[in-house]
């Protein structure tokens, strides 16, 4: 268990020196004379690189603020909306992914599941919105108008209204890709030989898929968490989009048009950090699943 | 990130496996169909604006209704189909070379090279392809839409072929082949040949689901296609505003790349769980 753990940790550290070099890379557009050629750039590189090791990521070009004080001021809304979506993800997933991932209803399931995932994230939001509005008459923003505040603890029925659509949203994609992972993860276990052995044994089919199934199951779901999360993040930028939040995943799509690239390093570097973080914490999760689990 | 090894269904499933598939393939031949004949199809040319009267809901004259500017809806949905499958073309070919070639050949690099490329793509792709596309699309013009889809697309089925690479490399005719004297370029170009001729559809199929979802994606978000040429990713931005009281202005554009998507994906004929 610990020369695995150490080995994951190994590749999630390499893989995040990796994102830090990429970040630094796009930061270092924002230096001036960067774009002279490439000795310049790779000066602006490394000067971008020694300001990261002391947690300077720059100012934005647009806000004069440091890329620091953005983060903090949007980044939790993001984290808050991604947590909150993984809760709904793992409400909703886990039990349609056992549902339809394991046992007789898997197959006949394939089509449906096919359908629903095919399903853009933000064709799904507008039809959350569509509903929310026209059947529960919740207040829903239209247009790109002004960003209004994403109240994460909401303090009263309304902000409960304007907070549960982009989490629902956010939500939904985590729990398709969560069920994905079930399906994916149900479809190997069934495929295994030790079903077949088992029942030789006398187990009956209930007690194969509840002591030796369901684990391996869950382990599929926690070496795919790092899969979910980039599902997550990926819903959170349209979610704020569609439904006006002012996020981090929103300020990076807004800060790539304007070319604030002292902005869109650090969220760059947040997401695909967490998502590498997110990975190694599943795939360490559900190591002693795999390694003590089913296989008898 | 991990990736579903391809494996093949139980002999129960195949005929609703093979049955879905040629079912995608139907869909994505009418949908080429539609793409193609989308000047004659439609009754009013692209963006033409005061067709009938504004807002007006779907009925016999207007079968998809008109939007904000009395454009008919039917008409712009085929144009905006016809747009968004000619950017998702080309970007599925990049996703395949990038992504499907470049994996495969990359992972009979000498080992220390393979793997640190693996890395290197590794971090794109846990990186949302959304985000990567809109990096790609910024860093660039909106013109490069479809290559940075196919771009962003791409690290996973770079992963994907590269891990199937490694898998045959270790295969037992490939130890055959090296212990007979066979040189490295023979093999990868025989393993080469046998992938992709088995393949090819299903990964073209793969890719264009992946990317007609990240370039409409895009498009929605203002980074794809440039007005009047609008895609149904726009299509749907555009009617964000009046879409709550004005449902057919996003409802068809939207459930017509939810076919176009799902076709894909049926005609990848993908595995039980397993993404595009």
């Amino acid at each position: 268990m610990l020369r695995f753990v150490l080995r994951e940790a190994g590749r999630t550290g390499l893989g995040l020196a990796g994102a830090v070099l990429l970040a630094a890379a796009i930061s270092a557009l924002a230096m001036p004379g960067a774009g002279d050629g490439l000795w310049h750039f790779l000066v602006a590189w490394g000067r971008t690189l020694d300001a990261f090791a002391h947690l300077d990521f720059g100012h934005s070009a647009m806000t004069g603020a440091t890329a620091r004080e953005e983060l903090a001021a949007r980044l939790p809304l993001t984290l808050g909306l991604v947590l909150e979506g993984l809760l709904v993800a793992l409400i909703v997933g886990i039990p349609i992914g056992f549902l339809f991932g394991a046992g007789p209803a898997r197959r006949a399931a394939a089509p449906l599941v096919q359908v629903l995932s095919a399903a853009p994230i933000f064709c799904a939001g507008l039809a959350l919105a569509f509903l929310a509005a026209n059947l529960l008459h919740w207040p829903v923003p239209r247009g790109t108008g002004v960003a209004a505040n994403l109240m994460l603890v909401p303090r009263n029925a309304r902000d409960l209204e304007i907070l549960l659509l982009p989490v629902l949203t956010v939500g939904l994609s985590g729990a398709a890709a969560a069920q994905l992972a079930l399906r994916r993860a149900g479809a190997e276990t069934a495929r295994q030989p030790w079903r077949t052995q088992l029942r030789r044994m006398g187990l009956g089919a209930w007690e194969i898929e509840t002591v030796y199934g369901v684990p391996q199951i869950f382990a599929g779901l926690l070496t795919d968490f790092g899969e979910v999360m980039l599902a997550l993040f990926s819903a959170a930028a349209v979610a704020e989009w569609v439904f006006n939040y002012a996020g981090a995943a929103d300020l990076f799509v807004k800060s790539v048009a304007l070319h604030d690239w002292a902005i869109v390093s650090p969220i760059l570097l947040s997401f695909a950090g967490l998502t590498m973080i997110a990975d190694f914490i599943g795939r360490c999760a559900a190591y002693p699943l795999v390694a003590t689990g089913a296989a008898p | 990130m991990t990736v579903a090894t391809t494996t093949h269904a139980p002999t129960g499933t195949v005929s609703l496996h093979a049955i879905l598939r040629i079912a995608g393939w139907i869909g994505l031949g009418l949908i080429a169909v539609a793409v193609s004949l989308s000047d004659f199809l439609a009754n009013a040319p692209a963006n033409a604006t005061g067709i009938g009267p504004l807002l007006a809901a779907p009925s016999a004259e207007f079968r998809f209704g008109t939007d904000i500017l009395g454009r008919d809806m039917l008409s712009e949905t085929l144009h905006a189909m016809s747009a968004t499958v000619r950017s998702a073309l080309p970007a599925t070919v990049v996703t395949l070379i990038a992504g499907a070639l470049f994996g495969f050949v990359a992972a009979r690099l000498p080992r220390s090279l393979a793997l640190a490329v693996r890395s290197l793509v590794g971090i794109l792709a846990s990186l949302p392809a959304l985000l990567l596309a809109v990096l790609v699309i910024g860093l660039t013009t909106r013109d490069w839409a479809a290559v940075a889809a196919g771009l962003s697309a791409a690290p996973f089925t770079f992963v994907r072929a590269f891990d199937r690479a490694r898998i045959e490399e270790r295969a037992t005719h490939s130890e055959y082949a090296r212990a007979t004297g066979i040189s490295a370029s023979t093999l990868l170009r025989r393993d080469l040949v046998y992938e992709f001729s088995d393949t090819i559809l299903s990964s073209a199929a793969r890719a264009l689901a992946a990317v007609t979802l990240v370039l409409s994606t895009v498009s929605f978000l203002g980074f794809g296609a440039v007005p009047p040429h609008r895609d149904l990713g726009l299509m749907i931005a555009a009617a964000k505003p009046y879409f709550l009281h004005a449902w057919w202005t996003a409802a068809f554009p939207a459930a017509a790349l939810t076919l176009l998507i799902l076709f894909a994906r049926l005609a990848a004929g993908l595995d039980e769980g397993e993404r595009a």
